[in-house]
């Protein structure tokens, strides 16, 4: 059967500019809200989730549900971290863990305004750790036993007191900010300083979590068996990208909902817009699709051939919505995340994903936009609407 | 005259004035729904007592203060009395039945609300059980909660050793008529925590997340605010005084920049609706060229057929916008229900339902304005050949 040719509905739009470039604009915004939320989704989560190592295990007080809940005294830490068999050793025989301290605590943002930002009790071996994934970038490294702290890159520009030279005054104790350390996840909305120092200056006495290397990440699932019944020190053993999927549920859910709820209620209002600029169309072109079907195109061709136009003004659309929402990628954003309540630090990411997305959202708008009146083309006589308009 | 013209042009073309007319409707709802969302954010502020003082640490929203602070904060001048608050984060049954549980002193807790009133059970009868309870009307009305239930509730800040959850009985249930103190809360007695705590039955450190300190009502709070953070200045753990309203503040600022994003959103909807109202529009007044054309031969001015179009625009885009604060205001106790956890006290106010009627009433404006100005410019003669 013979279709009408593509370049029939491209011109058939430059035709009717005025209304075509509207529709085509009111379908980018609807679609760029939802890329909008989207990015901002991915942005957060990716964050979190791409530096999660599977071959390192996170260790919990049995119930809780984030390091800031959890906790280990000094000697359960010191047992564990010396009496489990599957933790890696470095080159001189010492095992390949850490115990930390966090605590989210109450900072002034730049801006004004209060949130709470991680504070990180960190040991030497935190650092031999993660290796190359932390990395000073300005000033010096930490120095056991001192009243200093690094700052994480994403926090420089957003808190107060957070640049080198600064006191950042914790409960009533100053540290000095020596350093600025970079991080590709979350770490880079944390501050960092001796775990003994933080101890002292928050009065407390237990370490929130450990960390450590696993000689052999297969051995993760007996250990978490091990010690979730062990009886002198119980503990909640995961790999860091799930204990950090865990950490995410929340918001990322949040942006999930709103971006369903928005693509909704505005898509159907994009489908209303299309589907009127598609009646207009129509009703400009009675009297040529009254030429078309007597030349013998079949009603399903002139179906085809709005439907295509219809969902050619979503693909317009889709594209533009895109375009609306790629400077957001050099954007950073900072907000409270759920599962922690203290401040993470992250960019909009406009991920092929997010595009693909968007554009095919967009396209299946068109679609439906262009639907009743594509139905109604096709259903026109030729008579009659040679006779029309 | 006018009206009826613009009448018979809006149903000469049913569906799309119905699609126009629905694409308002639906962004006039999007809009008061977020804009409620906001207003009931800040709303809980600005009702909160400034009779009511909240002490907490200045170090972390996640510090205990020391039991011992309660009688010294008691003396200061001024101090009617002191309520303590535990945060207790726990979970029933599952993850994702978030509600807030506290931990408070019952002698003190509802005789510092007097915008709480008991609906059900009995507060003496709370009071009086260690292991009693008292929950708000929402959070009853979600979970089936009962004067008489047992509600069990993991902790995971708190953990029983013996691995079980917390039992806590209902004894009564409150109402709130102040959006300041939400209807979504679970409170049980802070001495119940505090004796299992001691005990070993659970694991944890005694402590309060907060105080809420009572003033007599010819104080000025902001005395008594600095008196307090003074004696802790020092240490061990440094505290911070605000009153409630101020403490709602921060908590809201520390959700991070929420008004703003439901804002840019919102943003965006009108920025899309305004082009979908002019392009119908637009549509309206190229079709109709001939009859403008017939129009002003009959002697019609040019400011009388701008008017035309204009008001056919407004009265568009007011329907639907009528309609769909209607709407938001029928289905406003659902939202409520829905958005208990999150939003407590979730209402479409009259500001709320004011903004929706404005925004309809500038789009319907905006829009009319580029055809209704091009009408008002055309030529009979060349109108009248149009074809329409």
């Amino acid at each position: 059967m013979a279709l009408l040719p593509f370049q029939y509905n491209v011109r058939s739009l430059f035709v009717r500019k005025s209304t075509a470039l509207l529709t085509v604009f009111s379908t980018g915004a609807t679609v760029a809200v939802l890329a909008g939320v989207l990015a901002l989704q991915q942005g957060f989560a990716t964050m979190f989730v791409e530096r999660g190592r599977t071959d390192l295990a996170v260790f919990l007080r049995p119930g809780a549900g984030s390091e800031g809940e959890s906790a280990f005294p000094r000697d359960r830490a010191e047992i564990l971290i010396k009496g489990t068999p599957e933790i890696a050793q470095d080159a001189s025989g010492k095992p390949l863990a850490a115990a930390e301290v966090y605590l989210a605590i109450r900072r002034f943002k730049m801006d004004g305004g209060e949130t709470n930002v991680p504070i990180r009790g960190v040991q030497p071996m935190t650092f031999e750790i993660h290796g190359d994934d932390v990395k000073i970038v300005e000033g010096d490294k930490l120095t056991p036993g001192r009243d200093e702290v690094i700052v994480g890159q994403g926090l420089v520009d957003r808190i107060r007191n957070c640049r080198v030279g600064a006191d950042l005054v914790i409960n009533t104790t100053p540290f000095r900010v020596v350093g600025v350390f970079e991080s590709k996840g979350g770490y880079r909305s944390e501050i960092w300083g001796d775990a003994d120092r933080m101890l002292e200056a928050l009065q407390r006495r237990s370490f929130s979590r450990i960390i450590a290397v696993l000689r052999d990440p297969a051995q993760l699932p007996e250990l978490t068996a091990r010690l979730a019944t062990d009886k002198q020190v119980p503990a909640k053993v995961m790999d860091e990208r799930t204990y950090l999927k865990s950490q995410t549920g929340g918001l990322s859910a949040l942006f999930f909902g709103l971006g369903k709820f928005l693509a909704v209620i505005m898509g159907t209002a994009a489908v209303f817009t299309g589907t009127n600029a598609m009646l207009s169309a129509l009703a400009a072109r009675v009297h040529e699709i009254g030429i078309l079907l007597s030349m013998g195109f079949r009603p399903f061709a002139i179906f085809v051939a709005f439907e295509l136009e219809a969902i050619l003004i979503g693909l317009l659309g889709g594209i533009v919505g895109c375009v609306l929402v790629l400077p957001l990628n050099f954007f950073q954003t900072g907000t409270t995340n759920f599962n922690t309540f203290s401040e993470v630090v992250f960019s909009f990411r406009t991920t092929p994903m997010v595009m693909v997305t968007a554009v095919v959202f967009s396209m299946f708008l068109g679609l439906l936009g262009g639907a009743i009146p594509a139905w109604r083309a096709s259903r026109l006589r030729p008579t009659e609407a040679l006779r029309r308009g | 005259m006018t009206f009826k013209l613009i009448w018979r042009n809006l149903r000469a073309h049913p569906i799309r004035t119905v699609l126009t007319a629905g694409s308002v409707f639906l962004a006039v709802f999007l809009l008061c729904f977020l804009q409620a969302t906001v207003s009931t954010l800040t709303s809980s502020v600005e009702k909160a007592s400034t009779r009511r003082l909240w002490v907490q640490s200045a170090v972390s929203l996640f510090v205990n203060l020391p039991l011992s602070y309660e009688s010294r904060i008691a003396s200061v001048g001024g101090v009617e009395w002191v309520s303590k608050w535990q945060w207790f984060g726990g979970i029933y049954q599952d993850e994702s039945n978030f509600f807030a549980q506290f931990g408070v002193d019952a002698d003190t807790f509802l005789k510092s609300y007097p915008e709480l009133s008991i609906v059900d059970g009995s507060y003496d009868d709370f009071s009086r059980t260690r292991t009693g309870c008292i929950v708000g009307k929402d959070l009853a009305d979600k979970y089936g909660f009962k004067v008489g239930d047992r509600v069990p509730i993991i902790g995971r800040i708190f953990a029983r050793k013996d691995g079980m959850p917390w039992e806590f009985d209902v004894k009564a249930i409150y109402a709130s008529s102040s959006p300041a103190i939400d209807q979504g809360t679970l409170y049980f007695q802070f001495d119940y925590l505090r004796e299992s705590l001691e005990s070993g039955a659970a694991s944890g450190q005694v402590g309060v997340g907060v105080y809420m300190v009572k003033i007599a009502p010819d104080v000025d709070p902001t005395r008594v605010m600095s008196a307090i953070d003074l004696m802790y200045e020092k240490g061990p753990q440094k505290v911070q005084t605000t009153t409630e309203a101020e403490f709602g503040r921060q908590f809201i600022s520390m959700l991070g920049n929420v008004p703003l994003l439901l804002r840019t959103i919102g943003g965006a909807v009108l920025f899309a609706i305004f082009f979908a109202v002019l392009n119908t529009m637009l549509m309206a007044g190229r079709e109709r060229t001939r009859d403008l054309g017939i129009m002003k031969a009959l002697g019609f001015s040019d400011s009388a057929v701008f008017k035309n179009l204009i008001l056919e625009s407004l009265l568009l885009c007011l329907l639907g916008g009528a309609l769909a604060v209607g709407l938001a205001k029928v289905v406003e106790s659902g939202m409520q229900r829905f958005m208990s956890s999150q939003f407590p006290g979730f209402a479409i106010g009259p500001d709320t339902m004011l903004l929706g009627l404005v925004i309809a009433v500038g789009i319907g404006l905006l829009a009319g304005l580029a055809p209704g100005l091009r009408a008002s410019k055309l030529l009979p003669v060349e109108a009248l050949r149009d074809e329409g």
